[in-house]
Protein backbone atom coordinates (compact mmCIF):
# COMPACT_ATOMS: atom_id res chain seq x y z
CA UNK A 1 0.00 0.00 0.00
CA UNK A 2 0.61 3.65 -0.68
CA UNK A 3 0.47 6.70 1.72
CA UNK A 4 1.26 8.21 -1.68
CA UNK A 5 -1.91 9.77 -3.25
CA UNK A 6 -1.24 11.68 -5.79
CA UNK A 7 -1.97 10.40 -9.52
CA UNK A 8 0.18 10.82 -12.37
CA UNK A 9 -1.62 11.88 -15.74
CA UNK A 10 0.30 11.33 -18.97
CA UNK A 11 -0.71 14.20 -21.29
CA UNK A 12 -0.20 12.30 -25.03
CA UNK A 13 -2.30 15.54 -26.76
CA UNK A 14 1.36 16.24 -28.08
CA UNK A 15 2.05 12.72 -29.68
CA UNK A 16 1.26 13.64 -32.64
CA UNK A 17 3.32 16.94 -33.13
CA UNK A 18 6.76 16.19 -31.51
CA UNK A 19 9.70 15.25 -33.45
CA UNK A 20 11.67 11.85 -33.29
CA UNK A 21 14.61 12.07 -31.02
CA UNK A 22 17.67 10.37 -31.14
CA UNK A 23 18.44 8.17 -27.91
CA UNK A 24 21.20 6.53 -26.90
CA UNK A 25 21.25 4.25 -24.07
CA UNK A 26 24.92 4.50 -21.99
CA UNK A 27 26.55 1.85 -19.85
CA UNK A 28 27.75 4.35 -17.49
CA UNK A 29 25.68 7.28 -14.79
CA UNK A 30 26.37 10.55 -15.62
CA UNK A 31 25.23 13.23 -13.03
CA UNK A 32 24.22 15.60 -15.23
CA UNK A 33 20.41 16.28 -16.25
CA UNK A 34 20.15 19.02 -18.87
CA UNK A 35 20.78 19.29 -22.16
CA UNK A 36 24.09 17.60 -24.15
CA UNK A 37 26.15 18.81 -27.03
CA UNK A 38 25.49 14.91 -28.51
CA UNK A 39 25.91 15.95 -32.32
CA UNK A 40 28.87 18.04 -31.99
CA UNK A 41 31.26 15.10 -29.45
CA UNK A 42 29.08 12.05 -29.91
CA UNK A 43 27.52 11.41 -33.29
CA UNK A 44 29.94 13.43 -34.71
CA UNK A 45 32.82 10.76 -33.55
CA UNK A 46 30.66 7.56 -34.01
CA UNK A 47 32.19 5.23 -36.65
CA UNK A 48 29.77 2.48 -38.46
CA UNK A 49 31.63 -0.29 -38.56
CA UNK A 50 30.54 -3.61 -40.31
CA UNK A 51 28.19 -5.20 -37.05
CA UNK A 52 28.88 -2.54 -34.68
CA UNK A 53 28.98 1.12 -34.00
CA UNK A 54 32.14 2.24 -31.96
CA UNK A 55 32.54 5.22 -30.71
CA UNK A 56 34.32 6.65 -26.92
CA UNK A 57 32.87 8.62 -24.08
CA UNK A 58 35.56 10.00 -21.63
CA UNK A 59 38.30 7.94 -22.90
CA UNK A 60 36.52 5.21 -22.57
CA UNK A 61 35.63 2.74 -25.62
CA UNK A 62 32.15 1.82 -26.47
CA UNK A 63 30.74 -0.64 -28.70
CA UNK A 64 26.87 -0.28 -29.66
CA UNK A 65 23.94 -1.29 -32.50
CA UNK A 66 21.03 0.63 -32.71
CA UNK A 67 17.95 -1.74 -32.28
CA UNK A 68 13.91 -0.93 -32.95
CA UNK A 69 11.20 -0.50 -30.65
CA UNK A 70 8.95 -3.79 -30.47
CA UNK A 71 6.34 -3.79 -33.27
CA UNK A 72 3.51 -1.53 -32.58
CA UNK A 73 5.18 0.55 -29.62
CA UNK A 74 6.62 3.65 -29.66
CA UNK A 75 8.95 5.21 -27.22
CA UNK A 76 8.25 8.09 -25.43
CA UNK A 77 10.57 10.65 -23.89
CA UNK A 78 8.54 12.56 -21.15
CA UNK A 79 8.60 15.96 -19.19
CA UNK A 80 7.28 16.93 -16.03
CA UNK A 81 5.08 19.84 -16.50
CA UNK A 82 4.69 22.22 -13.40
CA UNK A 83 7.25 20.31 -11.48
CA UNK A 84 6.44 21.29 -7.62
CA UNK A 85 7.98 20.17 -4.25
CA UNK A 86 4.74 18.20 -3.19
CA UNK A 87 3.76 14.72 -3.33
CA UNK A 88 0.32 15.28 -2.60
CA UNK A 89 -0.46 17.12 -5.88
CA UNK A 90 -1.26 15.23 -8.77
CA UNK A 91 1.47 15.08 -11.73
CA UNK A 92 0.92 16.02 -15.58
CA UNK A 93 3.81 14.77 -17.87
CA UNK A 94 3.91 15.50 -21.36
CA UNK A 95 5.29 13.62 -24.67
CA UNK A 96 8.33 16.08 -25.36
CA UNK A 97 9.83 13.22 -28.57
CA UNK A 98 9.01 10.16 -29.75
CA UNK A 99 11.41 7.40 -30.76
CA UNK A 100 10.90 3.96 -32.53
CA UNK A 101 14.73 3.07 -32.72
CA UNK A 102 17.63 3.78 -29.99
CA UNK A 103 21.32 3.12 -29.85
CA UNK A 104 22.67 1.24 -26.91
CA UNK A 105 26.10 1.19 -26.02
CA UNK A 106 28.34 -1.26 -23.82
CA UNK A 107 31.05 -0.73 -22.46
CA UNK A 108 34.00 -2.34 -24.62
CA UNK A 109 32.03 -5.48 -25.40
CA UNK A 110 30.63 -5.98 -28.89
CA UNK A 111 26.70 -5.61 -28.79
CA UNK A 112 24.97 -9.34 -28.97
CA UNK A 113 21.52 -10.79 -29.13
CA UNK A 114 21.85 -11.69 -25.07
CA UNK A 115 22.64 -8.13 -24.08
CA UNK A 116 19.80 -7.21 -21.62
CA UNK A 117 18.01 -4.38 -23.51
CA UNK A 118 17.96 -6.49 -26.56
CA UNK A 119 16.45 -9.52 -24.48
CA UNK A 120 14.15 -6.79 -22.91
CA UNK A 121 12.35 -6.37 -26.38
CA UNK A 122 11.08 -9.57 -26.13
CA UNK A 123 8.91 -9.09 -23.44
CA UNK A 124 5.89 -7.37 -25.33
CA UNK A 125 5.59 -10.34 -27.70
CA UNK A 126 5.54 -12.38 -24.53
CA UNK A 127 3.03 -10.72 -22.88
CA UNK A 128 0.69 -10.94 -25.81
CA UNK A 129 0.85 -14.67 -25.47
CA UNK A 130 0.60 -15.11 -22.42
CA UNK A 131 -2.61 -12.19 -22.03
CA UNK B 1 55.62 13.38 -45.02
CA UNK B 2 52.37 12.24 -46.31
CA UNK B 3 49.88 11.25 -43.39
CA UNK B 4 46.35 10.99 -45.13
CA UNK B 5 45.73 7.82 -43.80
CA UNK B 6 45.88 8.81 -40.52
CA UNK B 7 44.27 11.88 -41.24
CA UNK B 8 41.53 9.62 -43.02
CA UNK B 9 40.33 8.54 -39.36
CA UNK B 10 42.38 9.94 -36.32
CA UNK B 11 40.90 8.14 -33.56
CA UNK B 12 43.04 4.80 -33.90
CA UNK B 13 46.28 3.50 -34.69
CA UNK B 14 47.60 3.97 -37.87
CA UNK B 15 51.07 2.61 -39.38
CA UNK B 16 53.11 4.29 -42.17
CA UNK B 17 55.71 3.09 -43.94
CA UNK B 18 58.93 3.60 -46.69
CA UNK B 19 59.21 1.57 -49.71
CA UNK B 20 61.71 -1.29 -48.24
CA UNK B 21 65.27 -0.66 -49.76
CA UNK B 22 66.14 -3.86 -51.68
CA UNK B 23 69.83 -3.82 -49.95
CA UNK B 24 68.14 -4.27 -46.64
CA UNK B 25 66.32 -7.50 -47.92
CA UNK B 26 69.86 -8.88 -48.74
CA UNK B 27 72.41 -7.33 -46.26
CA UNK B 28 72.46 -7.43 -42.74
CA UNK B 29 70.74 -4.25 -41.19
CA UNK B 30 70.51 -2.27 -38.04
CA UNK B 31 67.33 -0.98 -36.67
CA UNK B 32 66.56 1.97 -34.46
CA UNK B 33 63.60 2.37 -32.34
CA UNK B 34 62.27 5.57 -30.41
CA UNK B 35 59.36 7.16 -29.79
CA UNK B 36 57.63 10.96 -29.99
CA UNK B 37 54.99 12.41 -27.90
CA UNK B 38 55.53 10.06 -25.15
CA UNK B 39 54.66 13.39 -21.73
CA UNK B 40 51.32 15.54 -23.55
CA UNK B 41 48.26 15.37 -22.68
CA UNK B 42 47.31 16.47 -26.74
CA UNK B 43 47.91 14.54 -29.57
CA UNK B 44 48.98 10.91 -30.61
CA UNK B 45 52.22 9.22 -29.64
CA UNK B 46 53.99 8.13 -32.65
CA UNK B 47 56.78 5.53 -32.35
CA UNK B 48 58.95 5.46 -35.37
CA UNK B 49 61.84 2.57 -36.52
CA UNK B 50 64.75 3.29 -38.95
CA UNK B 51 66.53 0.38 -40.73
CA UNK B 52 69.89 0.36 -43.20
CA UNK B 53 72.50 -2.18 -43.91
CA UNK B 54 75.74 -2.56 -40.88
CA UNK B 55 77.93 -2.00 -44.25
CA UNK B 56 76.36 1.50 -44.54
CA UNK B 57 76.08 3.23 -40.95
CA UNK B 58 78.85 5.62 -41.60
CA UNK B 59 77.18 6.75 -45.13
CA UNK B 60 73.73 7.62 -42.24
CA UNK B 61 76.17 9.17 -39.57
CA UNK B 62 77.75 11.41 -42.18
CA UNK B 63 74.22 12.51 -42.96
CA UNK B 64 74.28 13.81 -39.72
CA UNK B 65 71.43 12.87 -37.90
CA UNK B 66 70.81 13.87 -34.23
CA UNK B 67 68.78 13.42 -31.66
CA UNK B 68 65.54 14.67 -32.80
CA UNK B 69 64.88 17.06 -29.30
CA UNK B 70 68.15 18.73 -29.84
CA UNK B 71 67.07 20.21 -33.16
CA UNK B 72 64.67 23.12 -34.18
CA UNK B 73 61.45 21.80 -36.36
CA UNK B 74 63.16 22.89 -39.37
CA UNK B 75 66.39 21.08 -39.12
CA UNK B 76 64.13 18.00 -38.19
CA UNK B 77 62.03 18.31 -41.45
CA UNK B 78 65.57 18.89 -43.31
CA UNK B 79 66.95 15.78 -42.05
CA UNK B 80 63.39 14.10 -42.84
CA UNK B 81 64.61 14.84 -46.22
CA UNK B 82 67.75 13.52 -46.16
CA UNK B 83 66.27 10.55 -45.18
CA UNK B 84 63.90 10.17 -48.08
CA UNK B 85 66.62 11.22 -50.42
CA UNK B 86 68.87 8.29 -48.97
CA UNK B 87 66.09 5.77 -49.79
CA UNK B 88 68.24 3.41 -51.52
CA UNK B 89 69.91 1.95 -48.56
CA UNK B 90 67.43 3.71 -45.68
CA UNK B 91 63.70 2.20 -44.46
CA UNK B 92 61.65 3.46 -41.73
CA UNK B 93 58.08 2.73 -40.51
CA UNK B 94 56.20 4.94 -38.21
CA UNK B 95 52.80 3.49 -35.99
CA UNK B 96 50.95 6.67 -35.02
CA UNK B 97 48.58 6.12 -31.65
CA UNK B 98 45.88 8.10 -31.80
CA UNK B 99 45.22 9.93 -28.23
CA UNK B 100 41.66 8.34 -28.38
CA UNK B 101 43.94 4.79 -28.27
CA UNK B 102 45.93 5.85 -25.65
CA UNK B 103 43.56 6.77 -23.80
CA UNK B 104 40.85 3.72 -24.20
CA UNK B 105 43.56 1.44 -23.81
CA UNK B 106 44.90 3.29 -20.49
CA UNK B 107 41.31 3.47 -19.20
CA UNK B 108 40.32 -0.21 -20.44
CA UNK B 109 38.35 -2.47 -18.01
CA UNK B 110 42.13 -4.49 -18.20
CA UNK B 111 44.39 -1.52 -17.66
CA UNK B 112 46.89 -1.90 -20.46
CA UNK B 113 49.26 1.07 -19.34
CA UNK B 114 51.58 3.20 -21.10
CA UNK B 115 54.74 0.98 -21.06
CA UNK B 116 52.93 -2.25 -21.89
CA UNK B 117 51.25 -0.36 -25.00
CA UNK B 118 54.76 0.55 -25.92
CA UNK B 119 56.84 -1.95 -25.58
CA UNK B 120 53.79 -3.81 -28.05
CA UNK B 121 54.28 -1.32 -30.22
CA UNK B 122 57.91 -1.35 -30.47
CA UNK B 123 57.79 -5.15 -30.97
CA UNK B 124 55.14 -4.91 -33.52
CA UNK B 125 57.27 -2.49 -36.01
CA UNK B 126 60.18 -4.28 -35.39
CA UNK B 127 58.18 -7.37 -36.53
CA UNK B 128 57.05 -5.32 -39.01
CA UNK B 129 60.52 -5.06 -40.72
CA UNK B 130 61.22 -8.64 -40.08
CA UNK B 131 58.13 -9.50 -42.38
CA UNK B 132 58.86 -6.88 -44.86
CA UNK B 133 62.36 -9.28 -45.38
CA UNK B 134 64.76 -6.82 -43.91
CA UNK B 135 67.57 -8.48 -42.81
CA UNK B 136 67.39 -7.45 -38.79
CA UNK B 137 70.57 -8.30 -37.22
CA UNK B 138 71.09 -5.47 -34.43
CA UNK B 139 68.54 -3.33 -32.91
CA UNK B 140 68.69 -0.43 -30.57
CA UNK B 141 66.20 0.92 -29.04
CA UNK B 142 65.82 4.50 -26.70
CA UNK B 143 63.76 3.48 -23.25
CA UNK B 144 62.91 5.84 -20.55
CA UNK B 145 62.12 2.69 -18.14
CA UNK B 146 64.76 0.30 -16.84
CA UNK B 147 66.38 -0.53 -20.04
CA UNK B 148 67.59 -4.24 -18.78
CA UNK B 149 64.14 -5.83 -18.50
CA UNK B 150 63.46 -4.34 -21.65
CA UNK B 151 66.19 -5.69 -23.69
CA UNK B 152 65.83 -9.07 -21.92
CA UNK B 153 62.00 -8.97 -23.20
CA UNK B 154 63.08 -8.20 -26.78
CA UNK B 155 65.84 -10.45 -27.20
CA UNK B 156 63.70 -13.26 -26.51
CA UNK B 157 60.94 -11.77 -28.57
CA UNK B 158 63.82 -11.32 -31.69
CA UNK B 159 65.92 -14.73 -30.96
CA UNK B 160 69.08 -14.29 -33.08
CA UNK B 161 69.46 -10.47 -33.40
CA UNK B 162 71.04 -8.57 -31.31
CA UNK B 163 69.23 -5.89 -28.96
CA UNK B 164 70.63 -2.94 -27.22
CA UNK B 165 68.18 -0.77 -25.16
CA UNK B 166 69.97 2.24 -23.75
CA UNK B 167 68.65 5.71 -21.93
CA UNK B 168 69.46 8.32 -24.22
CA UNK B 169 70.08 5.58 -26.64
CA UNK B 170 69.04 9.42 -29.82
CA UNK B 171 71.57 10.33 -28.82
CA UNK B 172 74.16 7.19 -28.86
CA UNK B 173 73.42 5.45 -32.18
CA UNK B 174 72.73 7.80 -35.71
CA UNK B 175 70.34 4.88 -36.43
CA UNK B 176 68.22 5.86 -33.15
CA UNK B 177 68.85 9.35 -33.91
CA UNK B 178 67.14 8.87 -37.38
CA UNK B 179 64.14 7.06 -36.00
CA UNK B 180 63.31 9.82 -33.04
CA UNK B 181 63.86 12.27 -36.22
CA UNK B 182 60.75 10.24 -38.37
CA UNK B 183 58.79 9.95 -35.24
CA UNK B 184 59.54 13.63 -34.04
CA UNK B 185 58.48 14.62 -37.72
CA UNK B 186 55.05 12.24 -37.77
CA UNK B 187 53.78 13.22 -34.25
CA UNK B 188 54.52 17.40 -35.17
CA UNK B 189 52.27 17.22 -38.38
CA UNK B 190 49.32 15.05 -36.34
CA UNK B 191 48.78 17.98 -34.18
CA UNK B 192 49.61 20.85 -36.81
CA UNK B 193 47.68 19.35 -38.92
CA UNK B 194 45.02 17.57 -36.52
CA UNK B 195 41.17 17.54 -37.87
CA UNK B 196 38.92 17.33 -34.66
CA UNK B 197 36.45 15.18 -35.99
CA UNK B 198 33.91 17.10 -32.96
CA UNK B 199 31.68 19.52 -34.82
CA UNK B 200 32.73 22.38 -32.39
CA UNK B 201 33.33 24.76 -35.35
CA UNK B 202 36.62 27.12 -35.25
CA UNK B 203 38.76 25.71 -32.99
CA UNK B 204 41.46 27.86 -31.21
CA UNK B 205 44.92 26.44 -31.87
CA UNK B 206 46.75 28.22 -28.93
CA UNK B 207 47.11 24.50 -27.11
CA UNK B 208 50.95 25.47 -26.43
CA UNK B 209 53.11 22.22 -26.19
CA UNK B 210 50.56 19.68 -25.28
CA UNK B 211 52.88 19.43 -22.20
CA UNK B 212 50.69 19.26 -18.91
CA UNK B 213 52.41 21.81 -16.97
CA UNK B 214 51.94 23.87 -19.90
CA UNK B 215 50.41 27.16 -18.86
CA UNK B 216 48.71 27.29 -22.28
CA UNK B 217 47.78 23.93 -22.80
CA UNK B 218 45.95 23.65 -19.22
CA UNK B 219 44.26 27.53 -20.20
CA UNK B 220 43.39 25.55 -23.61
CA UNK B 221 42.26 22.64 -22.14
CA UNK B 222 39.92 24.20 -19.49
CA UNK B 223 38.43 26.25 -22.53
CA UNK B 224 37.00 23.13 -23.89
CA UNK B 225 36.03 21.26 -21.19
CA UNK B 226 32.15 20.18 -21.76
CA UNK B 227 30.54 19.40 -18.84
CA UNK B 228 28.99 16.33 -20.23
CA UNK B 229 31.42 14.91 -22.51
CA UNK B 230 34.73 16.12 -21.46
CA UNK B 231 37.00 16.93 -24.40
CA UNK B 232 37.67 16.01 -27.96
CA UNK B 233 39.23 13.54 -28.72
CA UNK B 234 42.40 15.16 -28.99
CA UNK B 235 43.12 14.87 -24.99
CA UNK B 236 44.69 12.10 -23.95
CA UNK B 237 41.71 11.19 -20.83
CA UNK B 238 44.13 9.12 -19.19
CA UNK B 239 46.28 11.92 -18.58
CA UNK B 240 45.92 12.90 -14.49
CA UNK B 241 46.03 16.76 -16.05
CA UNK B 242 42.88 15.74 -17.74
CA UNK B 243 41.47 13.38 -15.05
CA UNK B 244 41.73 16.75 -12.42
CA UNK B 245 40.31 19.30 -14.91
CA UNK B 246 37.01 16.63 -15.12
CA UNK B 247 36.91 15.76 -11.18
CA UNK B 248 36.62 19.55 -10.65
CA UNK B 249 34.29 20.91 -13.62
CA UNK B 250 32.54 18.12 -15.10
CA UNK B 251 29.87 15.77 -14.74
CA UNK B 252 30.42 13.07 -12.30
CA UNK B 253 30.22 10.08 -14.57
CA UNK B 254 30.20 6.28 -12.81
CA UNK B 255 31.30 3.48 -14.49
CA UNK B 256 30.36 -0.35 -13.23
CA UNK B 257 33.68 -1.28 -12.74
CA UNK B 258 34.40 1.82 -10.99
CA UNK B 259 36.91 0.37 -8.35
CA UNK B 260 36.88 2.85 -5.90
CA UNK B 261 33.26 4.26 -6.72
CA UNK B 262 31.71 0.85 -5.47
CA UNK B 263 31.59 2.50 -2.04
CA UNK B 264 30.54 5.96 -3.29
CA UNK B 265 28.16 4.34 -5.46
CA UNK B 266 26.47 2.56 -2.48
CA UNK B 267 26.58 5.80 -0.36
CA UNK B 268 24.66 7.69 -3.04
CA UNK B 269 22.05 4.60 -3.66
CA UNK B 270 21.42 4.95 0.21
CA UNK B 271 21.07 8.80 0.53
CA UNK B 272 17.67 8.49 -0.82
CA UNK B 273 15.20 11.20 -0.30
CA UNK B 274 13.67 11.40 3.05
CA UNK B 275 9.74 10.76 1.33
CA UNK B 276 11.03 7.12 -0.45
CA UNK B 277 10.85 6.05 3.57
CA UNK B 278 7.05 7.10 3.33
CA UNK B 279 6.02 5.58 -0.36
CA UNK B 280 5.18 2.07 -0.72
CA UNK B 281 7.04 -0.36 0.76
CA UNK B 282 6.99 -2.63 -2.15
CA UNK B 283 9.67 0.09 -3.14
CA UNK B 284 11.80 0.04 -0.39
CA UNK B 285 11.26 -4.12 1.05
CA UNK B 286 10.97 -5.33 -2.27
CA UNK B 287 8.55 -7.90 -0.45
CA UNK B 288 7.98 -9.94 -4.05
CA UNK B 289 11.18 -11.46 -5.94
CA UNK B 290 10.30 -10.77 -9.48
CA UNK B 291 11.06 -13.82 -11.90
CA UNK B 292 14.26 -14.12 -13.44
CA UNK B 293 12.75 -13.31 -16.99
CA UNK B 294 12.50 -9.65 -15.84
CA UNK B 295 15.44 -9.51 -13.63
CA UNK B 296 17.85 -10.61 -16.10
CA UNK B 297 16.13 -8.11 -19.28
CA UNK B 298 16.32 -5.19 -16.26
CA UNK B 299 12.56 -5.09 -16.33
CA UNK B 300 10.26 -3.79 -13.82
CA UNK B 301 6.89 -2.36 -13.28
CA UNK B 302 6.31 0.53 -12.78
CA UNK B 303 4.06 2.40 -10.28
CA UNK B 304 5.12 5.91 -10.06
CA UNK B 305 7.10 8.21 -12.07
Amino acid sequence: MSCNTSVTHLDVTSLGQVKQAQVHLMPCEIEYNGPARVSEYFTSTTKDRKQEKTVSFRGRGLKGQEISCPQGYTGLVLKEINKHGSDQEDRTVRVSSVFNKLTYWNLETPPTSDDTVVMAMDWPELADAVS
Amino acid sequence: MDLSPFEADNSVSCRLASQIPDVCRTEDCCLGVDEAGRGPVLGPMVYGICFCPVSQKEELKALKVADSKTLTEAERENLFQKLEEAKSYVGWALQILSPNVISTSMLQRTKYNLNALSHDTAIGLVQFALDSGVQVKEVYVDTVGPAEKYEEKLSQHFPGVQVTVRPKADSLFPIVSAASICAKVARDHAVEGWKFPEDLGEMDGAYGSGYPNDPKTKAWLLKYLDPVFGFPQFVRFSWSTAQTQLDSKAAPVHWDDDEEDGERAAQRHKNRSMLSYFSSSAEGGKSRQDHRFFSDRRLRSLSSL
